[in-house]
């Protein structure tokens, strides 16, 4: 059985027939014709077979990473923006946010593409712009450039908004664990005024595992 | 505004209702086999855009559906509830439709307090036709005659009918309706006690219209439920708010 997390700009595949059981990351643009058993996230129609919400992959996968009862764990992707707060073992709240928090991580992408800049050197700036989307971000960066700011200075501001609003959006919890590809970004997890727990890439496949175990779940 | 004994009631054959005009008026209405269409819901291919220079974009869609409605089709008159059964949004939507229409347009206050009960909200009916049911009922001033058998709830809405009756088809079998529209099927719509009821025993999602007063009320009774999903949703429901309507009953235990 193979099982996909079909993201707006990456996919995450895993095969669960191999030994063991190793997850790779495809561009979702270069993803050809096919399909798989079990799939969650934005592309998961064009490419599942059978489709698991991405709120309950994520939920599920909290489930399964985190030991704690009491959680708040988000997810930053591409696209939107998503999390699930556990209290006493169970659900207690959830968001997706598809409008307001829009394009957050796609545009952290094409900035540092465009002015060519390498997240792993860049400075954890102490101010932030205030970012309600990607796409607004954008005029916030160029303006502070034109003012002097440097490149790498004004991206890492905006990156720092995109956390803090993230981190807002999600109820600002005292500490939050973290799914999806910035987890890897130091200046993103830099940014969050709590302490951060990343989770990585792969949260969502956990998340689409434990589900096919659910009574009535896949496979 | 125009107050009813100041209308020629022989002359009115087709009227507009916002919200839930007291029995007496529908009684009224029911009597003179007026045709009665029921303004808050979607009555026209085309909505929304005929209320924009009326109506801020941003505003409770309901609303803006009611103003298109109302400037669209040919009425003799339009009755509002405007009393503690709806909203400041309603109470100076009437006063915009009267200065702007050449119909008469009641502003109603609608302090029935005489429970007619919610037989609808906890039958077994699928839950788009319990909320289809219940829009229906508020043009005519008796209940139905037959109600239809109960069940006991595995889900809840709790909210005013939303905008975008496709929400509705998310929910488990056995949703047991609250809130607002369980008042409009008791015909009490200020029953501001019946309205803030919920179950806190069954899941349930706190729906607001966005833009609505109500969302406060929504967003504070979730909060104090243990197993709750505060929602809301403008005009059409996005992929966002289904999404975490079909999470919220997978992860309750309710659909698998």
């Amino acid at each position: 059985m193979i099982i996909g997390d079909f993201g707006t700009s990456y996919s995450k595949l895993l095969d669960l027939a191999q030994t063991p059981a190793t997850p790779r990351i495809v561009a979702t643009r270069e993803l050809g014709d096919f399909q798989v058993d079990l799939a969650t996230g934005h592309n998961a129609r064009r490419f599942g077979r059978v489709q698991v919400n991405e709120l309950t992959a994520l939920a599920r996968g909290g489930e399964a990473l985190i030991a704690e009862q009491d959680f708040v764990l988000l997810d930053c992707g591409s696209r939107d923006t998503k999390f699930v707060r556990y209290h006493a073992g169970k659900l207690a709240d959830m968001g997706w946010n598809a409008e307001c928090g829009a394009s957050m991580g796609f545009t952290i992408e094409l900035l540092e593409r465009y002015y060519q800049l390498d997240c792993r050197t860049m400075p954890l700036p102490q101010r932030s712009f205030p970012v309600t989307c990607g796409v607004l971000g954008l005029s916030e960066i160029f303006d502070a450039v034109v003012n002097g700011v440097s490149e790498a200075e004004a991206v890492a501001r905006l990156i720092r908004g995109i956390a803090r609003n993230a981190w807002r959006f999600a109820g600002q919890p005292a500490k939050i664990y973290l799914s999806g590809g910035l987890c890897a970004h130091p200046v993103f997890v830099g940014s969050f005024p709590c302490p951060v727990a990343p989770l990585g890439r792969f949260v969502l496949l956990e998340g689409l595992q434990r589900q096919r175990r659910q009574p009535g779940g896949e496979g | 505004m125009t107050a009813d004994r100041q209308l020629d009631w022989p002359r009115i054959k087709q009227v507009g209702i916002v919200g839930l005009p007291p029995r007496a008026v529908i009684a009224r209405l029911n009597r003179h086999q007026t045709i009665i269409h029921d303004l808050d819901e979607p009555l026209l291919v085309k909505t929304g855009s005929d209320a924009a220079d009326l109506l801020p974009k941003v505003y409770c869609a309901i609303l803006r559906t009611v103003v298109s409605n109302a400037r669209q089709l040919e009425l003799d008159a339009i009755f509002l509830d405007t009393g503690a059964g709806k909203c400041d949004g309603a109470r100076v939507t009437a006063r915009l439709l009267a200065a702007e229409l050449a119909i008469p347009v009641v502003a109603c206050d609608n302090r029935d307090a005489r429970p007619l009960g919610h037989p609808i909200c906890i039958s077994a009916l699928p839950l788009p036709e319990k909320m289809r049911r219940i829009t229906t009922g508020v043009k005519t001033a008796e209940p139905p005659s037959v109600a239809p058998p109960p069940c006991p709830p595995r889900a809840g809405f709790w909210g005013v009918p939303p905008r975008d009756f496709s929400l509705l088809e998310l929910f488990p079998a056995h949703t047991h309706i609250y809130g607002w529209t369980r008042c409009m099927e008791n015909k009490t719509p200020a029953d501001h006690e019946l309205e803030s009821y919920c179950n806190p025993a069954v899941p349930t999602v706190f729906f607001a219209q966005s833009f609505c007063p109500k969302t406060a009320l929504a967003r504070y009774l979730a909060e104090r439920h243990p197993q709750a999903l505060y929602l809301d949703a403008d005009q059409q429901g996005g992929g966002s708010a289904r999404a975490k309507i079909q999470a919220f009953f997978e992860l309750s235990g309710v659909v698998s």
